[in-house]
């Protein structure tokens, strides 16, 4: 299987992932169980075969911002790092919508935050948290998610 | 006659393999696991991976050691049930079975870590540092193996066990050739340098999956049965334990034995004379592949 073959597919079960989570509301068990653990698990087997197959040969390293820019100039290590982001972006999808779904926080206000996730990983927890922040802070928001 | 060979809880219904395995032995079947977990990204770095050591993909090696050793210590789990009662639980039997748990986690990240350099694990005399680490594996290797010795000797002593006397002195056997014959070759082949004797006179690939030599010896054929006494003989006394009659089941199993420990002392005279196991073989299996 080639690289290019390698990134189409992972994209895709990424991409298949985060759809499952906007539906997750229909089935939340199912969605939780594809896209909290199925899918990021096979995209942890094929990024722990990446890195075994090329993490030795590779040039580079984490120590200043040349070696690290240089070690991802690799194709092969771009696209670990790429699954890298795949995996745990939806893995954290996953958790916000769990979360979400504990806390009683309406699915309607979760959206904009899994597409932040989604898009800009980090932004999209910072978002949800926010979100999660400002609601434990509201008492009357805290009466409604305690009486429903 | 009973041959409890799933212990009692397989008749109350919902019967689940792994649950069993992980009643019996949690240590070794939860190592057993993250051993079969680590087979998946192998595979998918054997596809990536072009560079090859010896003339064969360099994650095969490390992919072969590690379904044997899940084979390994996932049956030593099931056979767990059948010490004698309180073992698992005791101070020393936990410290020696962590031992080999972590020994086994030393031979894997050895061998897998050689892979992703790209230079032989075994036979490494490369450099001072890469031997010193093969003979320390050998060791180690030696400590993962005696679990099997262990389990044999405190089966078969095990006054109270509710198994059937002939599949008993059975796995006894078993585990306990497995440690003996092991050592034996195994020990023989790390001092000889290299698992093939003799020259390749066509350079074919091996046999499937073992990857055994077709066209001189290779040392790994009698490594394999003698590793594999813990399966063949048990395998063979469940059969006797039902089939025979109880007088003449346990000599069955005994005479097995003998026969089974001379078949491993053939393959390994086979290959110490450079012949390849296959030659044996009504020569199927040779011109199939």
């Amino acid at each position: 299987m080639s690289l290019e073959a390698i990134f189409q597919l992972c994209t895709k079960a990424a991409l298949a992932g985060w759809i499952v989570l906007l539906a997750s509301p229909l089935a939340p068990t199912l969605a939780d169980r594809i896209s909290g653990l199925l899918i990021p698990a096979l995209l942890a087997v094929a990024y722990s075969g990446l890195v075994l197959a090329f993490w030795s040969r590779a040039e580079g390293g984490f120590d200043n911002l040349p070696k690290f820019v240089r070690l991802f100039s690799q194709p092969e290590i771009a696209l670990a790092g790429w699954m890298h982001y795949l995996a745990f972006d939806l893995f954290v999808g996953a958790w916000e919508v769990r979360t979400a779904r504990a806390e009683h926080i309406p699915f309607i206000v979760v959206i904009p935050c899994l597409l932040l996730t989604f898009l800009f990983g980090p932004a999209g927890y910072l978002a949800f948290s926010g979100l999660r922040v400002a609601r434990a802070m509201t008492p009357l928001a805290r009466t409604a998610s305690l009486q429903s | 006659m009973t041959v409890d060979v799933f212990g009692a809880r397989q008749r109350s219904g919902n019967f689940s393999f792994a649950a069993e395995v992980f009643r019996r032995e949690p240590l070794y079947a939860g190592a057993a696991l993250c051993l079969a977990a680590l087979i998946a990204p192998t595979l998918v770095a054997m596809t990536l991976d072009g560079r090859t050591l010896a003339g064969v993909n360099v994650w095969l090696k490390p992919l072969r050691f590690e379904v044997a050793l899940t084979i390994y210590l996932a049956t030593l789990a099931w056979f767990a049930d059948w010490l004698p009662q309180g073992v698992t639980t005791t101070r020393w039997y936990r410290i020696y079975s962590g031992c080999v748990v972590l020994a086994v986690a030393a031979e894997i990240i050895w061998i897998a870590g050689a892979a992703s350099l790209g230079i032989a694990s075994h036979f490494n005399e490369g450099s001072p540092m890469l031997a010193w680490t093969y003979r320390f594996m050998g060791a180690l290797a030696v400590l993962l193996t005696s679990s099997a010795l262990v389990y044999g000797i405190l089966i078969f002593r095990n006054r109270h066990s509710r198994l059937d006397p002939a599949f008993k002195l059975s796995i006894g056997l078993g585990l306990v050739l497995t440690f003996v014959l092991t050592a034996a070759v195994a020990g023989y082949m790390a001092n000889s340098g290299g698992h093939f004797i003799g020259r390749s006179s066509i350079n074919a690939p091996g046999a499937p999956l073992v990857g055994w030599a077709r066209d001189r010896g290779d040392l790994r054929v009698p490594h394999f049965f003698a590793t594999h006494a813990m399966h063949f003989i048990p395998g063979f006394g469940f059969l006797a334990a039902l089939a025979l009659p109880r007088a003449v089941a346990s000599r069955a199993v005994i005479d097995f034995s003998v026969v089974y420990a001379v078949f491993v002392s053939y393959t390994f005279g086979e290959a110490l004379m450079g012949k390849p196991f296959f030659a044996v073989l009504p020569c199927i299996a040779c011109t199939k592949f």
